[in-house]
């Protein structure tokens, strides 16, 4: 039997069962049953492996952009930072080309070769012998100093790439900045990220060198009986992401989202994006012990249900022009600094995509909690620089300390099975890839 | 199909860093008798001279000549750390010689915190010879000992071939950051102690792969050019440079190469046919 005909069968006989479970659980639920007795029902041991129904979940790797960026968020995110020892553009070539393969190969899934058992195995076995997608995808971006210590890379700079400057309110520890290659892993579970990180840094030891990564989650819901969706909550409580840009429109991501490689963006980054990573610690426990109607007016919407003041769902608009002193939603609202909703904002929106991170107990005591925001923009500085600029100062600083982060581009998509990622950057540094494979 | 191609270009990938073939069946266990024969006398004469130069370095401090042991100590750990895969396999000696504070309750404190980075301790953290005594006597009475059990011992061949990969993990997880020699911050010399003891493991053993794998031994060769290209840009009349003047660059530099022999090394022993 092929490995092919093998995954298949495997597969198959995976989605039958888990389908299985599902329907089970949802019955036993429906009837009213605890989950104890569901649990007893099933025979479950204690150390048995928790089940889910995604694991079979994929993204595409092909396509005109990479996945990871308009792809709906799921549960669990990392963004891991690198230094690159690649440098002439053989070696850069050869970079790309396997992280090309292995992400095409993790975001789909299979079996990993097997190999003499007196050698150490191909794969870190942490998803088992056979490797299923779990809805991953791997986005991979440059920072400036990929272009700045390569002369020949250079003069094909993104436009707006810049290395991260320090904001009013940061207190920037260097050991979690900037970087020459950013991974965004996502997926159903932080597992799979994990086994999708470890396979990058043992097939990459000698061309990337982890400098520092951060986790984060995204807390579930259960499915709503009307199939309406909600945002999901950041460690403030808040739903965060209502006002988001809508990322099915074409159009709009067009505009918000996509460099379109024509002014002065080179054209090899058309079908790429800025992206804007930042730690953003929170200090949890002053937040929770802060009056709600505080909390409320220095976000600008109301806790329960994300609306605007006055509003009932989170979707609704909030109408500044009604509002013009500031008595219904604060002139300082996070929300309103952020996009006061002029004409002139429309320049400055952004596409966000965050996790929310817990990191352990700070030498005083407290929780290491809070934002790892991640945000896409066609223009880094109309977009996030902007908007960032505009929140200096608010009143949630009060409550937040950004400690790390960086700006990277992030690379167009690979088109086809001949493609890998930055082809478009290396041609236009007049380099022609040489060891094509089919 | 196209799971088919992905398969394919993940072995690619994969042998790229590990291995273009499977483990070598040729090698038989009488190939390494010879090698590691070799290794035990390399490993002999490093042991005697950890003996005699570990004795002047205790003497110096028990004189109060800091100075004198200040300049001893670097040099002496060196002999240690190249002989490390085989100390290691005696648990309480490499414990009692070369643990670091972090390894006890009370650190720096801590009564069971003894042998080089003890005195270290005391030499560059404290600036003085003063209550060494008793660690100087007791480094030296371990020292003697290693020399003793290791003489007698015989070699385990997966052991000798997996120190090599053994040595680069220790940098890798431990030395790269510059945490092991603290206090005097001449971790660089022990760098290139833990180099030069996982080559001489490779070089040992190199013809036995080198017909049948001549590009993985071309690749680990590379690396550890590279590692001493890159620490000769330290080099002193004395030894190495002090750890802080190693620059971000640099250490960058030396964490792959460590990363990619750790990785290509972890593969020697399954090449040799051994467990
Ligand atoms: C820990 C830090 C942060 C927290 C807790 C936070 C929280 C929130 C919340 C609760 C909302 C309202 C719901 C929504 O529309 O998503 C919001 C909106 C928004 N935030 Fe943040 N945010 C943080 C950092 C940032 C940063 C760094 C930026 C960009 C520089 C940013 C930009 C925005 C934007 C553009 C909106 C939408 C405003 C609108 O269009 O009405 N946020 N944020
Ligand atoms: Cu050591």
């Amino acid at each position: 039997m092929t490995e092919e005909t093998n995954t298949k069968a495997f597969i198959t006989s995976r989605r039958s069962l888990l389908l299985g479970v599902g329907a089970a659980g949802g019955a036993a639920l429906a009837a009213g049953m605890s989950g104890a007795q569901a649990a007893e029902n099933n025979g479950e041991q204690v150390t048995d492996a928790p089940l889910s129904d995604k694991m079979l979940e994929q993204q595409p790797f092909h396509g005109q952009y990479q996945s990871g960026i308009v792809t709906p968020r799921p549960a669990a995110g990392m963004i891991a930072s690198f230094r690159v020892l690649a440098n002439t553009p053989a070696d850069v070539e050869r970079l790309f080309r396997t992280l090309s393969e292995r992400i095409a190969f993790l975001m789909k899934g299979g079996t990993p070769p097997a190999l003499d058992d007196k050698l150490p195995p191909a794969d870190n076995g942490i998803l088992g012998p056979i490797v299923l997608p779990d809805n991953l995808t791997m986005t991979v971006s440059l920072g400036a100093s990929f272009f700045d210590q390569r002369d020949w890379l250079l003069p094909h700079k993104p436009a707006r790439l810049s290395r991260m400057k320090a904001f009013t309110n940061d207190a920037l520890d260097q050991s979690l900045c900037y970087g020459d290659l950013s991974l965004q892993i996502s997926s159903n579970t932080p597992d799979t990220n994990i086994h999708a990180l470890r396979d990058i840094l043992k097939n990459l030891p000698d061309l990337m060198v982890l400098r520092w990564k951060q986790e984060g989650s995204v807390p579930v819901l259960p499915r709503s009986p009307d199939g309406t969706h909600q945002s999901a909550r950041n460690f403030l409580g808040f739903r965060d992401g209502s006002a988001n840009p809508d990322a099915s429109s074409t159009a709009l991501m067009d505009r918000i989202v996509w460099v379109q490689g024509i002014g002065d963006e080179p054209v090899w980054a058309r079908n790429g994006t800025y992206q804007a990573v930042r730690i953003i610690r929170n200090f949890v426990e002053r937040w929770d012990r802060t009056p709600l109607g505080e909390q409320e007016r220095i976000i600008g919407r109301l806790k329960p249900t994300g609306a605007p003041f006055g509003g009932h769902h989170e979707t609704q608009v909030p109408d500044y022009p009604k509002d013009p002193e500031g008595t219904v939603t604060p002139l300082d609202a996070h929300i309103r600094l952020a996009n006061n909703r002029t004409e002139a904002a429309e320049a400055n929106l952004i596409l966000r995509r965050p996790f929310n991170y817990s990191n352990g107990v700070s030498k005083s005591g407290q929780l290491e909690q809070g934002l790892l925001f991640i945000c896409y923009q066609a223009d880094l500085e109309k977009g996030f620089i902007a908007v960032q600029t505009k929140l200096n100062g608010e009143p949630l600083e009060e409550y937040i300390k950004p400690i790390g982060g960086g700006f990277f581009f992030t690379l167009p998509g690979v088109v086809d099975a001949n493609d890998f990622l930055g082809r478009t950057l290396l041609e236009a540094a007049g380099h022609t890839p040489t060891n094509s494979k089919s | 199909m196209k799971l088919r191609a992905y398969l394919a270009a993940s072995v690619f990938a994969v042998t790229a860093v590990i291995a273009p073939r499977a483990a070598n069946a040729e090698v038989s266990p009488l190939d390494l008798v010879g090698p590691i024969a070799e290794y035990k006398i390399f490993i002999g004469e490093n042991l005697e001279k950890l003996v005699t130069e570990t004795k002047a370095f205790t003497d110096a401090i028990k004189a109060g000549d800091l100075e004198k042991a200040k300049k001893l100590y670097a040099p002496t750990r060196m002999n240690y750390e190249i002989v490390e895969p085989v100390a290691e396999l005696f648990s309480d000696l490499d414990g009692s010689i070369d643990s670091r504070a972090d390894d006890h309750e009370k650190a720096e404190k801590d009564p069971g915190f003894t042998g080089f980075h003890r005195l270290e301790y005391g030499l560059f953290s404290q600036n003085s010879t003063e209550g060494l005594n008793e660690f100087a006597d007791k480094l030296q009475a371990d020292v003697v000992e290693l020399h003793k059990r290791i003489t007698e011992l015989t070699f385990p061949p997966e052991k000798v071939v997996g120190g090599a990969a053994a040595l680069m993990e220790e940098v890798a997880a431990t030395k790269i950051s510059g945490e092991e020699d603290r206090y005097s911050h001449t971790d660089l010399w022990d760098f290139k102690a833990n180099f030069d003891g996982s080559r001489k493991i490779f070089d040992l053993v190199r013809p036995l792969i080198e017909k049948d794998d001549a590009a993985f031994v071309t690749k680990v060769s590379g690396n550890f050019d590279t590692v001493d290209k890159t620490l000769s840009k330290y080099k002193t009349a004395e030894g190495y440079e002090l750890y802080d003047k190693l620059t971000d660059d640099d250490r960058t530099v030396l964490a792959a190469a460590v990363n990619t022999l750790a990785e290509d090394l972890s593969t020697l022993r399954g090449k040799l046919g051994l467990n």
